[in-house]
């Protein structure tokens, strides 16, 4: 068991490197340069190219990005182009602000997507299941950042009974103050999760209650709940993966929303960092954002190991 | 336990009721603005004309300030931190300025010439420790003609143009100035924008980046008939157009920057107020004439695109958030001049033009145009450029566009227009201009200010105009100026190196609570007669 | 977040059934599909709306592009413009059809593409094994490091908006799940009794790939494949959506549900139509997909 996990953290480590050099190598494709959209245009050459080297622009690619590695390996994310604050402050504070959102939704969307899908899949082929199902697809169909705009302009505007956008207080949630910012970004975010959890629960549940052994448990005359225990304890492993897969999502793939809804996370931070070019800061959000999801799905795998040890690779 | 809990709601409601509703005289007034976050707070505030506008000119202030309590006049410029200032007799190429006295700071340090010099040295002199690379850019850029300074005593400072400027007042009015005292406490530009200190009649209390930026009144202003009612101002960066719109409907903010034009009829009859106002900020095409085959290169062509024009209509797809434009100055300005061309919307006009040029049914003017999809002061650039696209297809004109975003512009911007960063566009549709008074109008249209040195991409290059303006920057005889800045603009109507279309009328929406305010003719506006009701 | 499904993949059993229905497999796939009514009224819708997107000329009136100043928000119903105008006066109904075209290319064309790359490599690395196979899927594990909407929307924040970037970043964003599967199959596949015996007498590379691989591989990369589809269409949408992906004056519906947000106030029902056609579209190709799944026993 261990073994497994320190294989798995030790596999990390060329992926990331693989990830922090591909990270590089994009931002530096990008057309124009950071320091046209820092001054006004008609900032003479001499001051641009003087700010160039200050930012290290004007040095060769390879010692940027070992300059650039360096400087990560003992924690300095570096300090943005645009507001002269260091990198990890905004990141880190970002960061939290999107957890505050993805928790919440992770957990509406994997418990409500779970029972949905069990429920549809305990009640195969009745009316129930035929909703539940529809329910999910249509979860997955959406475009949620549509549904986001819609909320807003029924519970906001027309309702005015939930704030229109914004976090709000910082922290967090326990306040309502705080709480009532929170209600329609997190449904709106917890609409993928359920359709892909209830999907994916009701087919593994379907092929768990289809094999054998499940029809001798119930033959033994095991109670209802244990036969749901073992039921679930079975489907859990490949469960246990998406779920992983997903709050990497959300985490990552907030940005749509944090846009609808003028969230100061760290999607809109990357949103941000692109319009400005705030290459440290853009790089810094994709790498953190990348090692995180890493760093998820290695958990998920060594859970998962440790639920059904046929898993181990 | 129930108990606990009503207690806890009672308090949260509370609390939200206090933070929605006000209890003192001023009140609390909630702006979101078009910002993507909240402009710096260091004195030398981005995010443009917007950041001056709430974090600059309010907590910061300049030598030389504008007068923006007049709703019927072009904003003009008034002593601020200098109480008056003159040209050195024997060298016109000095301004002499004579500091006011029993000016505090924000931290209770006093305004003076040392401070003065400190504050000039931040952005002009490259191995003070308090030197700020990127605002000393933008500074620099803002302001070219700082070419020397010193102290004279106390309450005097003497500033050195590379040439005589007359109208150098006016370009000071860029620089603000902070509390050298509290930069020394903080230590770094990092750590002062966390615990700003200026003259301003408001102070900024709180930052939480990319969130909020929190000011109150600063009951000991300098100027006793201008300390504010409001007691705080919060302002919010809200990109998105809806967003903002929604804030407002939804009663989280009181004010808003740049409503949507399609709302504002419904903003209207739910009970907002719209208010605009009249000021020369242009939405132009600012024609290529570098290029060899642009079509603009002939003056023909340029006027008959002018004659061209429904502007009428492009006011109407804006509800009125906008005025037609018949020059860089609006008609009813003291600088508007008498030129030999009125751009009223004459087709016949027009296509006769270009039959002189050459041009007729079956050779329309082909043309390219650099737009963008959004931008600061761009307005709707996607419906405006596609209407105007329609309205000169009725006079022989066939216009593409290359939209662009609006960094891409900005680099563009600061090329020759012949670089490939122009993608070989005729023309380029930018809204770059933010106060219109007689050194902007020189800074953009000056022969030797073609990029990369300055601002003229179009290249616009007028002899006539070149030495008005150099009569100008000359003079010290007030009418000898206007009669001079005049005949400049009636030159610059009558040889366009723009298509002018419309004036932004700087759109904003607030509740009927917002009370006080006169709106300027001026990007920049005075908060300190507001207050809530 | 809009995402990759995730994949579990089956057991060697099934595979190897599936393997030894070789030929006569594809005929009980078929004979499946055309009971499941559901299955083919998506196919039917989906065959219309290729029509359409096809031949736009045949089913519009209006050109898209024709903007018009007096008649811009005009509501569902109006006489000229059935399904209303946008916000610049083009009728809306054409730059639904003709938003069509772009906005399948954009979610489809990459996932053609991605089918093809990533089968292609998928397949090579689970049938060569070794240093083949650990080169290929190392490096498809970095890319599979970032969540495939972080890869979009990095791509393209950094390249720049347009189709071809867009089109570029979703390929690149469906490449590593379409390899992991492919590799995934061929690799069972591969190690099929009947397979080794083929190779052990003798038959080319070509060969066994052809009438052995193949045919078993196929079916769960092309489900998969498919339900990656209408994935593609939300995220392509998504980034127009944010300015990344197909630029104005061009109709597609994520550019379009942006244009038209403001219009959410005027006339709520002309502002929510592009979401309802993503919606339709992305539904219809989930259920299309699922349908196959079911068709080809495929257990993803």
């Amino acid at each position: 068991m261990w073994a497994y996990t320190v294989r798995r953290l030790l596999y990390a480590v060329p992926i990331l490197l693989g990830v922090s050099m591909l990270v590089f190598a994009l931002i530096h494709l990008a057309p124009g340069d950071v320091v046209d959209l820092l001054v006004p245009p008609e900032v003479p050459r001499e001051i641009a190219d003087s700010l160039r080297h200050r930012f290290a622009l004007d040095q060769p690619l390879h010692i940027q990005y070992l300059a650039w590695l360096g400087r990560l390996l003992v924690g300095d994310l570096g300090i943005s182009f645009f507001t002269n604050r260091p990198v990890s402050d905004e990141l880190f504070g970002a960061l939290g602000n999107t957890l505050v959102l993805a928790v919440p939704a992770a957990l509406l969307g994997f418990g409500l997507g779970t029972l949905l899908g069990a429920l549809a899949a305990f009640n195969r082929g009745t009316g129930l299941d035929k909703l539940f199902s529809a329910t999910a697809i249509t979860g997955v169909s959406l475009p949620h950042y549509w549904v986001g705009i819609v909320l807003v302009a029924v519970f906001a505007v027309v309702l005015n009974a939930l704030p229109a956008q914004g976090m709000g207080p910082a922290g967090i949630p326990t306040s309502w103050e705080q709480i009532q910012h929170l209600i329609l970004p997190v449904v709106t975010l917890s609409l993928i999760p359920m359709g892909v959890v209830s999907r994916l629960v009701r087919a593994n549940v379907l092929e768990i209650l289809s094999q054998e052994f499940v029809g001798a448990l119930d033959a033994k005359g095991l109670l209802r709940r244990r036969v749901l225990y073992h039921v679930m304890k079975n489907a859990a492993p490949s469960t246990l993966a998406l779920m992983g897969l997903q709050l990497g999502y959300l985490l990552a793939g907030s940005i749509l929303i944090e846009t609808v809804f003028n969230w100061p996370g760290s999607g809109g931070l990357m949103n941000l960092a692109i319009f400005r070019r705030d290459i440290p800061v853009l790089s810094a959000t994709i790498l953190v954002l990348a090692t995180i999801f890493v760093a998820i799905n290695i958990l998920v795998d060594v859970l998962q190991a440790l639920i059904d040890p046929r898993m181990r690779r | 336990m129930r108990i606990g809990r009503a207690l806890q709601i009672c308090l949260s409601l509370a609390g939200l009721t206090a933070f929605a509703s006000v209890a003192e005289a001023g009140g609390t007034l909630r702006v979101a603005l078009t910002a993507s976050d909240v402009p710096t707070t260091t004195g030398a505030p981005d995010n443009g004309g917007e950041g001056l506008r709430f974090l600059g000119f309010p907590v910061f202030e300049s030598l030389v300030l504008w007068d923006l309590t007049r709703a019927d006049k072009l904003a003009d410029i008034r002593p601020g931190l200098a109480e008056s200032w003159e040209q050195d007799e024997s060298d016109k190429s000095k301004w002499i300025f004579h500091l006011r006295k029993g000016i505090k700071f924000h931290d209770g340090t006093g305004w003076n010439a040392d401070a003065a010099i400190w504050n000039l040295d931040r952005f002009f002199k490259q191995d003070a420790p308090q030197f700020d690379p990127p605002n000393a850019a933008v500074t620099q850029a803002r302001d070219p003609y700082v070419a020397n300074y010193r102290k004279v005593d106390d309450y005097t400072i003497e500033i050195g143009n590379p040439r005589p400027i007359s109208y150098f007042p006016n370009m000071i009015t860029w620089m603000l100035n902070v509390s050298p005292a509290q930069f020394a406490k903080t230590g770094s530009w990092a750590e002062f924008a966390k615990a700003p200190a200026g003259t301003g009649p408001f102070k900024i209390v709180e930052f939480k980046p990319r969130v909020s930026a929190t000011l109150v009144r600063n009951d000991v202003y300098w100027d006793k008939a201008r300390v504010p009612k409001l007691d705080k101002i919060v302002v919010f960066p809200m990109p998105e157009a809806t967003t903002r719109l929604a804030a407002l409907r939804s009663g989280q903010v009181d004010w808003i920057e740049v409503p949507p034009p399609d709302a504002v009829p419904s903003l209207k009859a739910a009970g907002f107020e719209i208010v605009t106002n009249s000021y020369p900020h242009s939405w132009p095409w600012t024609f290529n004439l570098a290029k060899q085959d642009s079509p603009f290169r002939d003056i023909r062509v340029r006027k008959a695109i002018n004659y061209c024009v429904n502007r009428d209509g492009l006011v109407t797809l804006l509800n009125g958030l906008a005025e037609p434009a018949y020059g860089l100055f609006k008609k009813a300005d003291p600088f508007f001049g008498n030129p030999s061309e009125h751009y009223t919307y004459d087709a016949a006009k027009g296509k006769a033009l270009l039959a002189e040029a050459g041009y007729g049914p079956n050779k329309p003017v082909k043309a390219k145009i650099m737009i963008t999809s959004s931008g600061s002061g761009q307005m709707l650039p996607l419906p405006m450029n596609e209407y105007l696209q329609q309205n000169l297809k009725d006079c022989g004109f066939d216009i593409s566009f290359e939209v662009v975003d609006w960094g891409a512009m900005l680099v563009a911007l600061r090329n020759p227009p012949t670089a490939p960063q122009a993608l070989g566009v005729d023309a380029m549709n930018i809204s770059l201009h933010i106060s219109m008074d007689i050194s902007q109008f020189a800074l953009f249209n000056l022969s030797a200010n073609v990029p990369p040195k300055g601002r003229n991409w179009p290249n616009w290059k007028n002899a006539e105009f070149d030495s008005l303006i150099d009569r100008i920057e000359k003079s010290s005889d007030q009418q000898e100026m206007l009669g001079d800045i005049r005949k400049a603009h009636e030159i610059f109507v009558d040889d366009p190196a723009w298509l002018f279309i419309v004036h932004d009328r700087n759109a904003r929406a607030m509740t009927k609570q917002v009370k006080g305010f006169v709106s300027a003719q001026s990007w920049f506006q005075d908060f300190t007669p507001v207050y809530m009701e | 977040m809009t995402e990759v499904p995730a994949l579990t993949i089956t057991e060697p059993s099934q595979a190897t059934r599936r393997a030894q229905q070789g030929k006569g497999y594809w005929q009980r796939v078929w004979e499946r599909l055309q009971r499941d009514k559901v299955t083919l009224a998506m196919a039917a819708i989906l065959a219309l709306l290729l029509v359409m997107v096809v031949f736009p000329a045949w089913f519009t009136v209006h050109d898209p592009y024709q903007a018009s100043v007096l008649h811009r928000l005009k509501p569902v119903g109006y006489p000229g413009h059935w399904l209303g105008t946008d916000e610049v006066g083009r009728d809306l109904w054409s730059r639904m059809v003709y938003g069509g075209r772009l906005s399948l290319v954009a979610g489809v064309l990459p996932v053609f593409l991605a089918f093809l790359i990533g089968g292609f490599l998928g397949i090579l690395a689970g049938y060569a094994g070794g240093l083949i196979n650990t080169v290929i899927m190392r490096l498809v594990d970095v890319l599979y490091a970032f969540p495939s909407i972080l890869l979009a929307i990095a791509i393209t924040g950094i390249l720049g908006s347009g189709l071809k970037n867009t089109i570029l970043a979703l390929t690149i964003a469906f490449v590593p799940p379409l390899v992991r599967i492919s590799e995934a199959v061929t690799a069972q596949a591969r190690h099929l009794d009947f397979v080794e015996a083929a190779r052990a007498s003798g038959a080319g590379i070509f060969r066994i790939l052809y009438y052995h691989i193949l045919n078993n591989v196929l079916g769960p990369i092309l489900v998969y494949a498919t339900s990656l589809i209408s994935v593609g269409i939300i995220l392509a949408a998504g980034l127009s959506f944010l300015g990344l992906g197909v630029t104005p004056p061009n109709p597609e519906w994520g550019l379009m549900l942006n244009n038209l947000r403001q219009a959410l106030w005027v006339d709520p029902v002309v502002a929510a139509l592009p979401g309802v056609m993503i919606f339709i579209t992305s539904m219809c190709f989930n259920l299309l997909s699922d349908g196959l799944r079911q068709a080809m026993d495929v257990r993803l």
